[in-house]
């Protein structure tokens, strides 16, 4: 299974969030290769290769989970940011967020997310979500041509 | 022909203008009358200015019109003419076009007392109106943040509990253990309350889509939804003829689910259910449904709790649920223009009506 493991990006505030997503990915042998953005921020500028990351081998992620409310720069400004640039629109993007607002299922679909995911607050539920979107997108589902895998 | 514009207040000079205006033509149409040889116009037109003006410029004016007028009609029209005395044969006349005057302005003035009030008591009855409308908002907006909100630790707890419970299985003793499935069932059990309630929100925000719906296909629906429920059990369904109504067919879907889901639910204990779906009554305004069952039944001296948010008659062990199923019920049925209602008794079944208006 770690054979085509493709780069995760995980954009989430909340740090109990970020160890129950690692948590459920690891039993599934998929954390190795997930990377954590705390805030709108960060992603962006782990995505155009600066600030902090300016040192990274400039590769996109194979897929990227995306929380919605966030502080500094929120969800779906990085998701508007990421599909409107031409090198980072091909990035799969996967919201995972607790919202179930249809507006933000909306904006999310208009701005042309790939995949809208409510977490769960049934924890068996959670695992499961976020083993098959793993599965899937790190796993399973090509990544554009050129993004970062083992 | 009602000009918006309240002389009195928005200018006083102009309702003095609109005096002197009326009674000046009125009193060229009276001698323009005179000179054709048309009798008496001059108490009709006089009187008419008079009216106007009350009516449009308010006392002041319309006392200053009645004065004009009183004091032109005895120059022009009164013998002696073009003389202010007045001479004994014509006083009657005079007296009465004077009375006649004050009567008229009179009438005229609480004619518009009564459109004054009734205008102010519109605009604070719009007023209260949005007022309650932005307060209502308010509340659903916060109703649904907070259970959103509550939702994200409510994870944490839920998953940590169960990583608790993997993690230290071994070393953790019989009590130990009890005392984290409760932790988990509770959180379990708030995740339900937390949901039952944000869809209970999201019913008041929600809008409406009206259109024409088949009560008795929506009862068939439900039937067919809670068919996982009934599996393996016998239930007697009964479905009488019901009339099509106007509403939206989510919402009231939602609510023959709630109702039907309720009385299989409520007949669980008795070996053989019956559950009968009909129309009370359809007449021109409004029809009303009933749903009845042959199951537990409640209390009637707690018929008013029945349709309250999380209320409940009965205790978790004896029938689960969260109290929400009848709430929404109401919640959706009022949204309609509609009442509901409910007759039971105690093991003899209970029978839901909910009525909506025609058309």
């Amino acid at each position: 299974m770690a054979e085509r493991l493709g780069r995760i990006l995980m954009v989430e505030d909340d740090p109990n969030d970020v160890e129950l997503t690692l948590t459920a990915l690891e039993e599934y042998h998929l954390a190795n290769e997930v990377v954590v953005a705390r805030d709108g921020q960060q992603a962006l500028d782990y995505l155009y290769c600066r600030g902090q990351f300016s040192d990274r081998t400039p590769e996109n992620p194979a897929v990227m989970l995306l929380d919605l409310k966030l502080p500094k720069v929120d969800g779906l400004q990085v998701l508007q940011q990421v599909k409107s640039d031409e090198n980072l629109k091909m990035i799969p993007v996967v919201v995972l967020t607790s919202s179930q607002e249809e507006k933000d299922m909306m904006r999310s679909y208009r701005l042309g997310v790939n995949a809208y995911v409510v977490k769960p607050v049934d924890f068996h539920e959670f695992v499961n979500a976020v083993r098959e979107l793993g599965v899937f997108w790190a796993v399973i589902n090509q990544p554009p041509p050129g993004s970062m895998k083992k | 022909m009602r000009w918006k514009l309240d002389l009195r207040y928005d200018h006083p000079i102009l309702g003095y203008g609109l005096s002197l205006l009326c009674v000046g033509l009125a009193l060229g149409v009276a001698l323009l009358a005179k000179y054709f040889g048309v009798r008496d116009v001059e108490l009709p037109v006089f009187t008419l200015a008079i009216a106007v003006v009350t009516w449009y410029a308010g006392i002041g004016s319309s006392a200053l019109t009645v004065v004009l007028a009183t004091l032109l009609f005895d120059y022009f029209f009164v013998e002696p003419l073009y003389s202010l005395v007045i001479s004994p044969q014509d006083i009657p006349y005079f007296i009465i076009f004077v009375v006649w005057a004050v009567v008229v302005s009179s009438f005229a003035i609480v004619r518009r007392r009564v459109e004054e009030n009734l205008r102010h008591t519109r605009e604070a009855l719009a007023d209260r109106a949005a007022e309650l409308e932005a307060t209502n908002k308010e509340l659903e907006s916060f109703t649904y943040s907070v259970s959103h909100d509550l939702r994200a630790p409510l994870r944490h707890v839920a998953g940590f509990s169960e990583l608790l419970q993997k993690h230290a299985a071994s070393s953790l003793d019989d009590k130990s253990r009890r005392y984290i499935r409760s932790i988990m069932e509770s959180a379990k059990k708030m995740g339900t309350l937390i949901d039952d309630l944000l869809g209970f929100a999201r019913i008041g925000r929600a809008e409406t889509m009206k259109g024409s719906v088949n009560l008795e296909q929506l009862a068939r629906e439900a039937i067919a939804d809670v068919g996982q429920e009934a599996s393996g059990r016998d239930i007697a369904w009964k479905i009488g003829a019901l009339p099509a109504c106007h509403g939206d067919r989510a919402m009231l879907r939602l609510v023959m689910v709630n109702l039907v889901s309720n009385a299989v639910k409520f007949t669980r204990i008795r070996s053989r259910a019956e559950i009968e779906i009909g129309c009370a009554r359809d007449d021109a305004r409004e029809v009303e449904v009933f749903v009845r069952d042959n199951g537990a039944g409640f209390e009637m001296q707690h018929v008013n709790k029945l349709f309250g948010v999380f209320q409940r008659l009965h205790l978790s062990e004896e029938f689960e649920g969260t109290g929400i199923g009848l709430a929404t019920v109401q919640r959706i049925v009022h949204r309609h223009g509609g009442k509901v209602r409910a007759e039971g008794a105690v093991d003899k079944g209970a029978t839901f009506y909910f009525s909506l208006p025609k058309g």
